[in-house]
């Protein structure tokens, strides 16, 4: 097995899931309605989780501690894709990239639930309910949503387009990609693609909302190598104020 | 606004700051009545209500609301307007004891019927019948599931109720592992010692 | 009937006099029983008024408490805080919506009260209004302010309002995991670095006024206040709840090896009870009426936070889920 290639899967999945966890915490006492409030809070803890999980595996690997290599490092060592990055704007886009994000993720993790490298595949078993969850949420907020009023569906649309430029991102290959493939790790980004795409669109039809032709879109790639929009290194230097105030501090 | 919390001081200002429109009265959301059952083999509890348009955001929602910590089997909502209930009986008496007969020509359908043990405690699921109306339902309760007094009963027709599929039984898999929430994961007394024994050296 | 019956009316009174003497008999023998009230019970008007101011700004005051604490949410350190942080701020979220549901069964709609937050009409603990300006800020609530409001809500849960107890039954439950890992924030931060401790001691001296005035001015015990503790509305006076809360945690803030900003602060061996310098109630008043450090801001963010979600309630809103009274 090329573990290079497993590191920089795990790198790349526990970082989408760090920096989304955290931007979607921002909305915690401050939701749309409170329930609502709740439950995005506890996917957004899910996906911190789910991160440290993989951070612990990377450690395992022979990696840096969980909370040095999430709070140290800058946004050039990142490896999340640019779309979990960006600002949370108001609701309907947060909500639109937690649908497209989480939709991807669940497959992702699917698919991983029958890698050759057993630590991930037993992880991967082991949160299937929370991403089930995760999906039933989202899936239910955007068909209900882009199915509403004038304003609902013209707002989720808005943010949709906006959104999947960047989602397509997320599907940047590795450069071991083969590798994965080979060694019966990951089946790869591209069958990933095929898959959720397929989902987006069966979702997607159950309501008002159009996708753009899958063709016709340019792809945000980059962020997989460490190339990141303005908006990442400040929300790390956000992160990190008090952790980095003595990083050999025990907090 | 400048504000020490970061998020504040991202958020965009709709509206000028200071003018508050007040809303229309009542506007907002239907309630729904979230029942909890928290191990296998156990009864169905009520635990609260969520506000949400519909029975399927309710169970949604209500997931987190309620099912967040500890262990949980399953999980249902009904709306609020769909709970039948009788009086409220107090002391010795048995709120059973003010349910009428009462009969259907309907078709017959299962109601869940649910009982408040005591004032102040939850409604716990007592068991099911079949009945043309609430009305009867009650008072076939009455016939079938009255052993002991109670100071309420509810009744809803289960086909109002959204339950967990078999498939959502995972929802909660990894519920008991989410220590983070828990008191019990904050163990702080080693540390203490650790401390004291350094000040006092 | 099927649930969602009585609707909120203004409540003018400020008497019993007005009041059926024979349900208020029974009404006042129940609860003498050691009985819980249920919504659909008759209940004299100033009981039902009293509860709802009550259980309102307790509810207000977890929706807007989430504030100051998530000032912290995006830089707690480490991935052990961090998660910790957000589950504790989403309970105090969730403490406002089982809190908010307890008072709606009295007759007054969740939206009705959050418009009565923002309007500045009711009030939320005072101690919200002030600043979180370090890590350690944040920690002292999680910790003190928390341990305040559990001596306040275990006497609550003992009240006669049953939606109430049960809210409050919750909510004591996850409080022990905020007050748990409050106290293990503050054990990390005396046990650490010189900068640590000197953070959380600067921490105790902003907080310690706030946190006396935390429990209220003392009682003037009137015929209003007798009637209230006899129908189990109020459960102890201020000075009871303060003097509890000294008895547990001036010793604990000690231990830490931390200063406590009040030179007269000590255990009165002669009355067993605390004395302490006179907080300073104008500047209580003050804040209470406006005029604190974060008053402004707290309200506005509610407010924004309500705007902003303003689209999607009017998007599902539909009259085949129109509002009514929760059941219990």
């Amino acid at each position: 097995m090329n573990e290079l290639a497993l590191k920089e899967l795990l790198y790349k999945m526990a970082d989408d899931l760090l920096i989304l966890g955290h931007r979607n915490s921002e909305w915690t006492g401050m939701g749309p309605i409170l329930e609502e409030d709740i439950a995005f809070s506890s996917m957004a803890q899910d996906k911190i989780g789910q991160s440290h999980a993989l951070f612990q595996l990377l450690h395992q690997l022979g990696e840096q501690a969980p909370d040095t290599v999430a709070f140290t490092r800058n946004a050039e060592q990142f490896h999340n894709c640019v779309l979990v990055e960006l600002p949370n704007q108001e609701y309907d886009f947060s909500l639109i990239r937690h649908f497209l994000f989480d939709t991807a993720d669940a497959l992702r993790w699917e698919m991983l639930s029958r890698s050759s490298y057993e630590p991930l595949a037993q992880l991967a078993r082991k949160i299937h309910g929370e991403l089930r969850y995760h999906t039933l949420h989202a899936n239910t907020w955007v068909k209900q949503l882009g199915s509403a009023t004038e304003d609902s569906i013209g707002r989720l649309q808005r943010s949709l387009d906006e959104a999947i430029p960047f989602a397509l991102g997320m599907f940047e290959e590795s450069p071991y990609e083969s590798d994965l493939v080979t060694d019966k790790v990951f089946e790869g980004e591209a069958m990933l693609k095929s898959l959720w795409m397929a989902q987006v669109e069966k979702v997607i039809s159950a309501t008002r909302l159009h996708l753009p032709d899958w063709k016709l879109i340019n792809p945000v790639r980059g962020g997989r190598m460490g190339k990141h929009s303005p908006h990442l290194q400040p929300m790390l230097d956000e992160m990190s104020e008090v952790f980095r105030m003595d990083p050999t501090a025990e907090w | 606004m400048k504000s020490l919390d970061p998020r504040v001081n991202r958020l965009p200002v709709p509206g000028t700051p200071g003018t508050i429109v007040p809303k229309v009265p009542l506007d907002q959301f239907g309630s729904f009545e979230v029942f909890v059952q928290a191990k296998e083999g156990k009864p169905f509890q009520h635990e609260g209500i969520v506000h949400a348009p519909n029975l399927e955001l309710a169970f949604v929602l209500a997931k987190e609301a309620f099912t967040r910590r500890f262990t949980c089997h399953s999980l249902y909502v009904t709306e609020t307007r769909d709970v039948f209930v009788s009086p409220t009986t107090e002391a010795e008496q048995n709120a059973y004891d003010l349910i009428e007969e009462a009969t259907s020509p309907a078709a017959k359908e299962p109601y869940e019927i649910y009982h408040l043990p005591r004032r102040g405690k939850q409604h716990i699921h007592a068991g099911t019948v079949t009945a043309g109306s609430p009305e009867e339902a009650m008072w076939l309760a009455k016939q079938s599931l009255n052993t002991k007094a109670v100071f309420n009963v509810w009744a809803v027709r289960s086909a109002a109720i959204r339950r967990t599929t078999p498939e959502e039984a995972i929802l909660w898999q990894t519920l008991p592992d989410k220590k983070f929430r828990d008191a019990s994961d904050y163990k702080g007394g080693d540390k203490l010692k650790e401390f004291l024994e350094r000040r006092n050296a | 009937m099927y649930g969602g019956g009585n609707t909120f009316e203004g409540i003018k009174t400020d008497s019993v006099a007005q009041e059926d003497p024979q349900k208020l008999a029974e009404f006042e023998a129940r609860i003498a029983r050691g009985e819980k009230i249920e919504p659909t019970d008759w209940m004299p008007q100033l009981y039902r008024k009293q509860l709802i101011r009550m259980i309102e700004q307790h509810a207000h005051s977890e929706i807007i408490g989430a504030l100051p604490e998530g000032t912290w949410i995006t830089r707690a350190p480490g991935f052990k805080r961090k998660m910790s942080l957000m589950a504790k701020v989403q309970d105090e979220v969730g403490h406002a919506q089982l809190l908010y549901s307890a008072a709606e069964t009295l007759g007054k709609s969740r939206e009705q009260m959050i418009d009565d937050l923002i309007t500045g009409k009711s009030k939320y603990s005072n101690i919200f209004n002030y600043p979180t300006f370090t890590w350690a800020d944040c920690c002292f609530i999680s910790w003190l302010v928390d341990a305040g409001a559990i001596v306040n809500q275990l006497a609550n849960a003992k009240g006669s309002y049953g939606p109430y107890c049960r809210a409050l039954d919750r909510i004591c439950a996850e409080e022990s995991f905020h007050l748990k890992y409050g106290h293990h924030c503050v054990i990390y931060l005396a046990a650490g670095t010189a900068k640590q401790r000197s953070m959380f001691q600067e921490a105790l001296n902003r907080w310690w006024p706030p946190m006396m005035h935390f429990f209220g001015p003392s009682d003037k015990i009137s015929v209003h206040t007798e009637v209230l503790m006899r129908w189990k509305v109020k459960m102890g006076t201020n000075d009871d709840m303060r003097n509890q809360f000294l008895d547990m945690y001036v010793p604990k803030i000690l231990e830490l090896g931390f200063t406590i900003p009040d030179p007269k602060l000590k255990k009165n061996p002669d009355t067993g009870r605390w004395d302490y310098t006179e907080p300073d109630w104008e500047e209580f008043k003050r804040v209470i009426n406006g005029d604190g450090p974060c008053n402004k801001e707290r309200l506005e963010v509610r407010r924004i936070a309500e705007e902003r979600g303003r689209w999607v309630r009017e998007a599902l809103k539909s009259p085949k889920a129109a509002y009514v009274t929760p059941l219990a």
